[in-house]
């Protein structure tokens, strides 16, 4: 299967993460969540720079580092693909990993507000199902 | 050693007494897509105009495309592509009579990509340019631009009357070309999410200097907004402090950039009521030029 590149990645800008960093971010959620799965072909580095408005360089990063990670790998001719290793849906441990710092900057952010932790528990928990 | 598009030393210019670059160093590498910020009235332009010989230095020297811009070959110049802040396009001419006068300046032109943008960006092709709008003109002067294929573009506010459609669309134009990473190029702007998007490096115009100076991704891991007791962050010994402020409750909250390794021992702070959050260029730039 070939990814679209349309639909695989978004950006934000403004925020303090760098976008290779969001980029990073972004597979390591597909691949652990299993909508890419091993041998799934990556959209080109041109294709992803020209769709999202970036510099190519920035893309080549991200896909660099994915692969030094052993989440993706390079394939002759195909370009960049998901690795045999990745095969299945990650431990949750591993995803756990994955998730942490998201769920940690809502954390800072709700004591920020002044939230009750059990409101925004409640809130996180309607959004989980679906009805946030 | 990495070769430089522009390299700049000690670098004096002023007009009427008032100094605008003081003493600037500045190089910028073959290649990299810089972007370059700096408060209104920094002087922008005119170091982007003395880099391009546009203007003549009181003092320091300038190499672009490693020779004198005062004294460019014929080649060399053929590799420049500029897009002036405000551009005089030879009002009386339509756009496709303005694009073949320059035509006959180059051996190299691209007129694909001429008739490609012409039609992409909807820039009226027979009318006299007087009468287009800012942003067609806008357009029209990158397109001139870009069509001798250059290998050093340089853009001053390229995208100050552009809608974001229009901006985007630019934006990945520019970005384009720097896929083989052979063409450089310096942009102005004030726009930091474009900034964000293009730009690997970033120069910060402060003081008729270049304050800051680096890659882009490096600058925005190191930025951090740190708040907590001011006893405790009155000695901040693990970065640099751009900017602080300290409110009545004796809490005091700092932009700093992170000196390497440094993270760890802000975590330990921790327990002592000192919180970290990442923070964007707008932040940085505000915090940096105050």
């Amino acid at each position: 299967m070939r990814a679209s590149s349309t639909s695989l990645f978004t950006i934000t800008t403004g925020s303090g993460e760098p976008i290779y960093r969001q980029l990073v971010g972004q597979v390591r959620r597909l691949v652990a969540g299993g909508q890419l799965a091993a041998g799934d072909e990556l959209p080109s580095v041109r294709e992803v720079a020209a769709q999202l408005a970036v510099n190519p360089m920035t893309v080549s990063k991200a896909y660099g580092l994915l692969e030094t990670a052993g989440v993706l790998e390079r394939r002759r001719g195909l370009g960049m693909v998901v690795a045999q290793s990745h095969d299945k849906c990650r431990p949750l441990a591993e995803r756990l990993a994955i998730l942490r710092p998201t769920l940690q900057r809502a954390a800072d952010e709700t004591a920020q507000l002044e939230i009750d932790p059990d409101v925004a528990l409640q809130q996180l928990g309607k959004m989980l199902k679906g009805k946030g | 050693m990495m070769l430089s598009a522009i390299e700049m030393k000690g670098v004096t210019k002023g007009f009427k007494n008032k100094p605008v670059l003081t003493d600037l160093d500045w190089s910028v590498p073959t290649g990299h897509v810089v972007g370059l910020a700096g408060r209104n009235g920094a002087g922008k332009s005119t170091l982007l105009q003395c880099a391009l010989g546009l203007c003549n230095v009181e003092g320091g020297s300038v190499r672009l495309l490693r020779e004198d811009p005062a004294d460019l070959s014929d080649v060399v110049r053929a590799q420049i592509g500029y897009v002036p802040q405000e551009s005089d396009l030879f009002e009386w001419l339509t756009a496709t009579q303005m694009l073949a006068y320059f035509k006959t300046f180059y051996l190299r032109w691209n007129q694909a990509k001429v008739d490609a943008l012409m039609h992409r960006w909807s820039i009226p092709a027979n009318t006299a340019i007087r009468l287009l709008s800012g942003g067609e003109r806008q357009r029209l002067s990158i397109v001139r631009a870009l069509a001798h294929d250059p290998s050093l573009l340089v853009l001053d506010e390229p995208v100050a009357s552009l809608d974001p459609a229009g901006r985007r669309d630019f934006l990945r134009e520019v970005v384009g070309r720097a896929v083989e990473g052979t063409t450089t190029v310096v942009f102005s702007t004030h726009i930091f999410s474009d900034l964000e998007r293009v730009a690997m490096d970033i120069a910060l115009l402060k003081n008729g200097r270049i304050a800051v100076s680096g890659p882009l991704d490096q600058l925005s891991e190191q930025l951090r907004r740190v708040e907590g007791p001011s006893a405790v962050l009155a000695d901040a010994r693990w970065g640099r402090v751009l900017a602080r402020s300290v409110d009545r409750d004796a809490q005091t909250t700092l932009i700093v950039v992170l000196d390497e390794g440094s993270e760890e021992k802000l975590e330990t702070l921790a327990d002592e009521g000192v919180r970290v959050q990442t923070v964007g260029l707008e932040d940085w730039f505000i915090a940096a030029t105050q």
